[in-house]
């Protein structure tokens, strides 16, 4: 519960329509992208500015509230879940773009700028910015630090961290500190290096310095199908062996084809998998490598190859791609999404696991991904009305995730550990890892009140030694509400 | 300023838990501890008066998996970048890393944060590391990353110990990520550029959406000479060299200008590295060349290197650089110096040093790992 003096505070701090009280309203807070975990936030603050932020951390701090930052709220993980009597800092009003340096390559915004929306502004000027995750049309850059998104074409161009030069952060203790910028090397720890993928438990960042980079020269999609996902992924490696770097390379099977084709229109064939691939760089290079890919797609038993007529062509193909999670709503009422990782070369034996266990559960999968990197999105389709199918689900999610640890990779590649991934992170993990990057966050929050029960399994207080998983603490109070 | 090691025990594990025995060891003992890997930065940073032990990664010499169809390399500390390549290379496989020095060895060139001019088009070892073994202060053995490039699982330890000069712990092992070989690599080279010619080219060049893999700016008596490193398939690297000539006539073949480069990265009596915005080059030209260095310039990163003897005066022209520098946003640091030395180091620490002070304190809370070195005498 949060007391009348400090609502009176925040109200002060950040102007009476900006501070939001009101449960109905409250309630539009609940929950991020990741709609199976919801909690109603104590208080909802809008701040337009730094120092706004910085008041909004004072006095959450002399009240000793928990503060959880929220972007656009577009999240796969749960990472703006609120906790009780939290108070939720929405960050959607920062929205300005500050300064556009491109001779040197970089430019500065506030967190709520549409991650689209920046490469929109730089685009008459022929440059762009690379992260460019599914949601780019909605999710903002602020959420994109957090969670060191990524998107599909990181294969070549790396993630959100490879593109961050600096930030500006408001501390749990309320001051305001720059970590990094413009100028490479700042002397000293990497810390920015450690902000980016901090899901909020570091800081509230208020600026960010991006990195810009000049637009290619040409780029060539092409799009193919196979019989299965066992051709399609020994393509892949076929491709990447022979010392193509794709900017990226993304693969559907049956089920994710069919649900791409309900919802977009796009005239693709039934069939058991697809390809698309976008190669870009100095014109030469781009033929040369495009041309090659296909002859190896072609090899590794491709039934169609298909490159776009024009630029619109290319857009719609890449839209089919990127609506893919919104399309399996057409096919399934209900769906989970996971956000596992594994090493390129064992892609067609993990699918098949995946397959197998899914069956098994009497449900079924369908896997839209990043093949490039191995970073792995199997839909889990089930249907809320049935009884048990959502626990079902749930249990399916989490054996995919274990397959991932066990072929060597990791439970999330560019969604964030979040609420949602915490319980497994000490099956990823072991606790001495965790307690030392608990000593990592100690050093920015040592009261722990930045985003709390966020990656960690356990809440971890400063000064703690190790200690044994339990589950979410959320779900033993059962304060995470489910559907 | 030479590491005072020679009163100092030597330990040389050859496992990751023999150093995680040492390394407790040491804590119970409460002696200062010096990290030694391929020793070919160990002039860098502010050595402490005392060293009571050093530990050598000499013996952590396994590549411990190599997975070629995956592009990703996990070796132990003390591992050379030598090795590294030399195992990649028979996959026709790199680490893009290309620091002057190929005795280095991976645990130090992530702890110094070392980098060669193909930064321009990879990006640092921050930008390459998936994942790193750390031996903490206690000797508690911490893992961050992973072995699977898209990893956003936890805090991300890798980058925290990039460049951290080993006073967080001991870095026993690291995971890279690898990229292929290209099939062709060929430089040229614009002569006797002024500074401002040399901002101007590197963006008429990426105006023209040339990709160079590496761009290096050598200073000599004639003004610049800009080197640009081409990559990739054939075709791709004639294409953009053809371009380039195209909007630079004076473009040549490359001769010693490799050589040249290396030289300044890595001699000198005095060597510092500047870091400024690429287009602040002639101001940090001008700055420097009363020193009368050798000067190299990473035109698209902004980053340089200034080595040579220390004149009279050195250190009075490389403070009022600093300041200057640092005043628009950059920085100065004396990579190595003449014994006795006046400059500091490291220069002003940023102003997230409070940070920076917080993770030393909770990492090494008896300050025994390298106390001091660091900037701001981390």
């Amino acid at each position: 519960m949060i007391s009348q003096a400090a609502i009176r505070s925040m109200k002060d701090a950040v102007g009476e329509r900006n501070c939001i009280t009101e449960p109905e309203q409250l309630r539009v807070y609940e929950c991020d992208g990741l709609t199976s975990f919801r909690l109603v936030p104590g208080l909802v603050v809008l701040p337009a500015t730094t120092a706004e932020v910085a008041e909004v951390a004072r006095i959450a701090r002399a009240h000793g509230l928990p503060l959880v930052p929220r972007g656009s709220g577009t999240g796969l993980s749960g990472g703006a879940l609120p906790v009780p009597g939290c108070v939720l800092v929405g960050l959607a009003r920062m929205k300005r773009i500050a300064e556009i340096d491109l001779e040197n390559g970089w430019m500065r915004v506030e967190p709520g700028v549409i991650n689209l929306e920046v490469s929109r502004r730089l685009e008459p000027s022929g440059y762009y910015y690379a992260p460019d995750p599914s949601s780019q049309s909605v999710c903002s850059i602020g959420g994109n630090v957090a969670e060191n998104s990524g998107g599909a074409h990181c294969l070549k161009y790396g993630f959100t961290v490879n593109h961050v030069l600096g930030a500006r952060v408001v501390l749990s203790d309320s001051s305001v500190v720059d970590l990094g910028g413009p100028v490479l090397d700042t002397p000293g720890y990497d810390l920015t290096g450690a902000l980016v993928g901090s899901e909020g438990t570091l800081g509230i960042v208020t600026e960010v310095v991006l990195r810009v980079l000049r637009k290619p020269e040409a780029t060539r999609t092409f799009f193919a199908t196979f019989p299965s996902t066992d051709e399609a992924g020994n393509a892949v490696s076929r491709i990447i062996a022979a010392g193509i770097v794709p900017a990226a390379i993304e693969m559907m099977d049956r089920l994710a084809i069919v649900a791409i084709k309900a919802a977009t229109g796009v005239d693709w064939p039934d069939v058991g998998a697809a390809l698309l691939m976008d190669v870009d760089g100095p014109l030469a290079e781009v033929e040369h490598t495009a041309q090659e890919a296909v002859r190896i797609a072609r090899e590794a038993g491709a039934l169609l190859v298909r490159l776009p007529k024009d630029e619109a062509e290319r857009q719609t193909m890449w839209k089919g791609r990127k609506s893919a999670f919104a399309a399996v709503g057409r096919i399934s009422p209900n769906y989970t999404v996971q956000d596992g990782v594994i090493p390129r070369s064992v892609i067609a034996p993990v699918l098949r696991e995946i397959e197998e266990l899914t069956t098994r559960a009497g449900l079924r999968v369908a896997n839209v991904f990043h093949a490039g990197d191995g970073n792995l999105h199997p839909l889990v389709l089930y249907d809320a009305r049935i009884e048990g199918q959502e626990k079902l689900a749930e249990e399916v999610g989490g054996e995919i995730l274990r397959c991932c640890i066990r072929a060597g990779g990791s439970i999330t590649g560019e969604h964030g550990v979040g609420a949602d991934k915490a319980p497994y992170m000490g099956e990823l993990f072991s606790d001495d890892d965790l307690a030392t990057m608990a000593l990592l966050r100690c050093s920015f929050d040592p009261e722990g009140r930045m985003n709390p029960g966020k990656i960690f399994p356990t809440p971890r207080l400063c000064g703690d030694k190790p200690g044994k998983y339990t589950p979410h603490p959320l779900e033993e109070t059962g304060e995470a509400g489910r559907g | 300023m030479s590491a005072p090691f020679e009163a100092a025990e030597s330990h040389e594990p050859c496992s990751v838990q023999e150093a995680a025995r040492a390394m407790e060891h040491l804590g119970r003992e409460g002696k200062r501890v010096a990290f030694v890997g391929g020793g070919t930065e160990l002039e860098l940073g502010r050595w402490p008066e005392r060293i009571d032990a050093v530990v050598r990664t000499k013996g952590l010499g396994r590549i411990v998996e190599y997975q070629p169809a995956d592009m990703v390399m996990v070796v132990e500390a003390g591992v050379t970048l030598t090795e590294v390549q030399a195992a990649a290379r028979e996959n026709r496989q790199r680490l893009a890393l290309d620091p002057p020095w190929g005795k280095a060895t991976m645990g130090g060139i992530v702890a110094s944060g070392a980098f060669g001019p193909r930064r321009a088009r990879y990006g640092a070892v921050r930008d390459l590391i998936i994942g790193v073994q750390m031996v903490r202060a206690d000797g508690v053995v911490a893992r961050g990353g992973g072995k699977v490039v898209k990893n956003v699982a936890g805090f991300d330890l890798p980058k925290l110990a990039c460049g951290s000069l080993g006073t967080l712990g001991l870095i026993a092992g690291a995971t890279f990520r690898l990229h292929p070989l290209p099939e062709a690599s060929q430089t040229v080279v614009l002569p006797g550029l002024s500074a401002g010619e040399v901002v101007a080219m590197t963006s008429r060049a990426r105006a023209a959406q040339l990709e160079p893999a590496a761009a290096v700016a050598l200073r000599s008596v004639s003004g610049f000479d800009l080197a640009l490193c081409f990559e990739g398939f054939g075709k791709g690297v004639e294409q953009q060299i053809a371009k380039l000539r195209q909007i630079a006539p004076t473009a040549r073949d490359a001769s010693d200008e490799w050589s040249r480069h290396d030289l300044v990265r890595r001699g000198g009596e005095l060597r510092v590295k500047v870091a400024a915005l690429p287009t602040h080059l002639p101001d940090v030209d001008r700055l420097l060349a009363p020193l009368g260095l050798r000067f190299v310039w990473y035109p698209t990163l902004g980053i340089g290197f200034a080595a040579g003897a220390a004149a009279e005066q050195a250190a009075a022209l490389l403070a009022d650089a600093r300041a200057e520098i640092v005043r628009r946003g950059g920085s100065l640091v004396v990579q190595t110096a003449p014994a006795g030395f006046p400059l500091e180091t490291w220069g002003p620490p940023p102003p997230s040093f409070p940070i920076m002070q917080r993770i030393k304190q909770n990492f090494d809370p008896d300050r025994r790992l390298n106390p001091g070195r660091f900037v701001g005498g981390l």
